[in-house]
């Protein structure tokens, strides 16, 4: 101990000062947490206990859910099929336009949601020249699931791409540098080693954009309000019936989402572990 | 441009979307013009004709006006379930107020302004240079055109829909009319309320939809009239109404409710607990007077030429513009 007196007085005051940063800390943390959780915890409190009991008497919630999770899931997954090839542009090359390109992707979010639907309508619809080539198909958008999909789709997928992106640029470009001057193609490349090592922020990214899709009203309502989401059965049950009968759709639908968001949450593939920074 | 003209309908939806009651602080009451805020919730297809008598009144009160659009069954669960309550109540059926809202928030109502029934359309609906008043029975069943009409269980103007196809097909003595029209709207062309329905018709969804003249006007749709014995919007042809019978929703999603034909008549009443009282009583007795029937008539609403007053407690003022003739 030669300089005592500076060591041993500094050493104490910093980690009262860690220490009153770390109450702050855990008393913000938890006002917050309160806040998220206790709307939520009101109904699937007030609710949860009618609505899972309405789940084997309630054909109409029954096939709502299901038809919910069918519909988000599959938008889900046209979100990754083609937001990932995006994400992954936007992270790692350098073109003209890139930035305007990033804040096209990002207007979806600030459009209000019945405005996109009425827009996608215009794009979409049997008057449209889309629409009418998809109906020549035989394939309805407006009034039918793929309507819901679409809706779905446009305002939850700039999430998915805006998380996606990030979880690409968090890969160090040289490790795939080595995979090619190793001789992987391009491709080969992506998928042995970028794509493992993003895999973690790509699910938390689908995580988000499912329960996005989840949750979306207004769009779909203007373009499929029949057969009924969740959400639009909860606010059809509001409206018609009262919140009696709106608690338990809302309170079953947040616990039975809860199920998918754990599991996937819980995912940890043991290559991406290691290496996320 | 397009977008614009899809304006009114799309608003209609945000409205109802839920957004939470404004609430204000105290109003700053001065001599002459009242001042503060007024806190008014408006049946979506009456939302432009009462909008322009707020206008009026707030430049001459000197009021902040905050009018929330939404369903007629919206606006009555916001007071009961959410007690969120506004100053003035508008609702586009008077049967709403003694079904929801009496006598619990409040004890009267004012029936003001007609309707009817129309079929609204556009320029680019299928056939709509040929349909007519007469032919519409036969037009509206040609291949492919969409019909859309709003949800009977949520909507006055979904049963009203309902009824007005049951009374057409008794008038134009055609058995199987109504099972048909169904057929031409079904599920897929159904939105929660008539005014979701205008920005889908505008988009080129739908070829026709079942609206209110008031509405139909507001938005700058075109639109047929019907007879009278089937537009719900003559008086003097009650018993013809009576005549037609629905069943919807009831309290529970396994209830039944029978609704019988009535002529549309709109109704406005003060909730016992509005935040604003006095504000709200000055703004219905205008709306209620010779200028303010005038101002709606501009509008295009049929306000009646003497409103009527049912239930007691209505404020003295209220009344006494109600009666001015």
């Amino acid at each position: 101990m030669t300089a005592p007196g500076a060591g041993e007085h500094a050493l104490p005051r910093s980690m009262a000062a860690h220490r009153t940063a770390s109450v702050v800390a855990a008393l913000c943390g938890s006002i917050f947490l309160l806040f998220l959780v206790a709307p939520i915890a009101r109904w699937v409190v007030g609710g949860g206990t009618s609505g899972v009991g309405e789940l084997f008497t309630d054909a109409e919630l029954r096939s709502s859910l299901w038809l919910t999770a069918v519909t988000a899931t599959l938008a889900m997954a046209a979100g990754a099929l083609g937001g990932t090839p995006l994400a992954y542009l936007l992270a790692r090359r350098r073109f003209r336009g890139k930035a305007v390109v990033a804040a096209v992707l990002d207007l979806p979010l600030l459009i209000p949601h019945p405005v996109a639907g009425i827009a996608l309508l215009l794009v979409l619809g049997r008057e449209s020249a889309v629409g009418r080539a998809l109906l020549h198909a035989g394939i309805q958008v407006a009034g039918s699931p793929i309507g819901i999909i679409c809706a779905m789709v446009f305002v939850s997928a700039p999430l998915y791409i805006s998380a996606a992106r990030e979880a690409f640029a968090r890969v160090d470009p040289r490790y795939e540098s080595v995979a090619r001057t190793l001789g992987d193609p391009a491709w080969r490349a992506f998928r042995r080693v970028t794509l493992p090592l993003s895999v973690r922020g790509l699910i938390a990214a689908a995580v988000v954009m499912w329960a996005r899709a989840v949750s979306e009203f207004g769009a779909i309502v203007i373009l499929t309000y029949n057969p009924k989401v969740a959400s639009v059965l909860s606010y059809d049950r509001f409206t018609g019936f009262g919140l009696t009968e709106a608690l338990p759709v809302a309170a079953v639908l947040s616990i039975l989402a809860l199920i998918p968001l754990v599991a996937l949450r819980a995912l940890r593939p043991e290559r991406g572990a290691g290496l996320d920074v | 441009m397009r977008i614009r003209s899809l304006v009114p309908g799309v608003l209609a939806v945000a409205a109802s979307c839920g957004r939470s009651a404004p609430k204000s602080a105290g109003d700053s009451t001065s001599a002459g013009a009242l001042g503060g805020t007024i806190v008014v919730y408006t049946a979506a297809s009456v939302a432009i004709p009462i909008r322009a008598a707020l206008d009026t009144f707030a430049a001459r009160e000197h009021v902040t006006v905050q009018q929330e659009n939404g369903g007629s069954l919206d606006i009555a669960r916001k007071l009961t379930e959410l007690h969120q309550i506004p100053d003035v109540v508008v609702l586009a059926d008077y049967d709403v107020f003694p079904k929801l809202l009496m006598p619990d928030q409040t004890t009267w109502y004012a029936d003001f302004a007609r309707n009817r029934m129309v079929l609204a359309f556009t320029d680019k609906s299928k056939f709509a240079s040929e349909v007519d008043s007469a032919n519409w029975p036969t037009v509206l069943q040609r291949p492919g055109v969409q019909l859309g009409r709003a949800n009977p269980d949520l909507d006055p103007n979904g049963y009203r829909t309902l009824l007005t196809m049951q009374l057409a097909e008794q008038y134009y003595k055609r058995p199987g009319l109504y099972d048909k029209l169904m057929k031409l709207s079904p599920a897929k062309n159904v939105r929660p309320k008539e005014a979701d329905l205008v920005g889908v018709l505008q988009a080129g969804e739908f070829d026709y939809i079942w609206s209110y003249e008031s509405l139909a006007r507001a938005t700058k749709l075109r639109y047929i009239t019907l007879p009278s014995a089937i537009d719900l919007g003559t008086p003097e042809d009650t018993a013809i109404y009576a005549k037609a019978s629905v069943k919807v929703a009831g309290k529970t999603p396994k209830d039944t409710l029978t609704i019988t034909g009535e002529p549309i008549v709109y109704a406005v009443s003060i909730p016992k607990a509005a935040p604003h009282p006095q504000v709200g009583e000055k703004f219905v007795a205008f709306l209620l007077s010779p200028e303010g029937r005038a101002l709606m008539h501009a509008a295009k609403l049929d306000a009646l030429g003497t409103p009527v007053i049912i239930g007691g407690g209505a404020p003295a003022s209220v009344s006494a513009a109600a009666s001015a003739q």
